[in-house]
């Protein structure tokens, strides 16, 4: 199997991340990698897609549904980009079919209602006031609306290169797109967001 | 630029070129200005704790999930490659088994091989054979009808 790994390694002339190398063992019937693949990439893919999708239920239902394909395309699966450009890649495809198809579409009533499936929300100071929680929340609610409110791959880039940290270069191949087009999606993503949110400084 | 200086991803030696910029630049200082203040307003978007059976519901929808119909078909050949290939195995030794004594001819009787390999001149010699003991009994019925005296 390692032989196996450092074959396809030298045929595609490129460094492989440590995720490509475990995947390439998943492909060789090694279940551990893939749950050590899941361990380091649920949380943020959950997040991502919760904040894609900002409804809890939908997006961890999302999230279960690209590692099940990350698992069942094993066989198939070729280390030709990062691993996690392919793994996101697959987590915006879900995200943005479930935003087509009104999978969220309750989205809207539950930023107007407190949600009662959305699990607690935390704050950051660890003993805040009731003032502070309620002017959290409604900072929070208004980020999460400003979010919304862009379109959904404006949204997708700025999630990604927000949240994830991830280079244009590495977005663009997400969104299977050039990279000075990602440059005009951040930069009237950001446009957007700096006029929702002036009034928060 | 600004977008990675605010995000502070910038190099330290690019930070302080900008930096020495936006001295000089109410423009690009506003823009800076503003997009730091989105910035912190994304991070207080504090992500929320992934289920704690989110890996026990996943892998059984692994074990449960239906496979494309070309992973069912592989999957299933796979699967019973093994049985399907003894149960072949089986019955083509067993055929060649029943085959064989239809394949491996009978040996014929001993006698009907001499029959067959009989010449005309051993023919002849037991027809000549039969001829003399008629002749015989012949003789010796005669002999029996005599009179005695």
């Amino acid at each position: 199997m390692e032989k196996r790994v450092q074959r396809d390694m030298g045929a595609l002339a490129v460094t492989l991340d440590y995720d490509a190398e475990l995947m390439l063992r998943v492909k060789d019937g090694d279940g551990a990698s893939f749950g050590v693949l899941l361990e380091k990439h649920r949380t943020s893919v959950v997040h991502f897609l919760y904040r894609m999708v900002q409804n809890y239920a939908v997006a961890e239902e999302l999230a279960q549904e690209v590692f099940l394909r990350v698992y069942r395309s094993r066989e198939s699966y070729e280390a030709s980009a990062k691993f996690t450009t392919w793994l996101f890649r697959i987590a915006t495809h879900l995200a943005l079919n479930a935003l087509r198809d009104g999978k969220n579409e309750k989205f809207q009533e539950r930023l107007d209602d407190e949600s009662p499936d959305m699990p607690a929300r935390q704050v950051s100071d660890a003993r805040p006031t009731v003032e502070q929680k309620m002017v959290y929340q409604v900072r929070l609610d208004e980020v999460r609306r400003a979010v919304a409110t862009l379109p959904e791959k404006q949204r997708a880039a700025v999630l990604m290169h927000k949240y994830e940290e991830m280079e244009y270069s590495q977005i663009a191949k997400v969104l299977t797109c050039s990279e000075s087009a990602v440059k005009s999606l951040l930069f009237r993503a950001y446009e957007t967001l700096r006029a929702r949110l002036a009034h928060m400084a | 630029m600004l977008l990675e200086y605010t995000a502070g991803r910038l190099a330290p030696g690019e930070a302080a070129a900008l930096e020495a910029h936006l001295e000089s630049c109410a423009r690009c200082r506003e823009f800076a200005r503003s997009q730091k203040m989105v910035w912190q307003a994304l991070e207080a978007w504090e992500a929320e704790p992934v289920s704690l059976d989110f890996d026990r519901r996943l892998f059984a929808r692994i074990e449960q999930a239906p496979l494309s119909w070309w992973a069912r078909l592989t999957g299933q050949v796979m699967h019973h490659a093994v049985p399907v290939a003894a149960a072949a195995g089986v019955m083509i030794l067993a055929g060649l088994m029943l085959e064989r004594p239809a394949v491996t001819p009978v040996a014929p009787p001993q006698e009907s091989a001499q029959v067959e390999t009989l010449g005309p001149e051993q023919v002849q010699s037991a027809l000549d054979d039969m001829q003399m003991l008629r002749d015989f009994n012949h003789l010796v019925r005669a002999d029996s009808a005599e009179p005695r005296m």
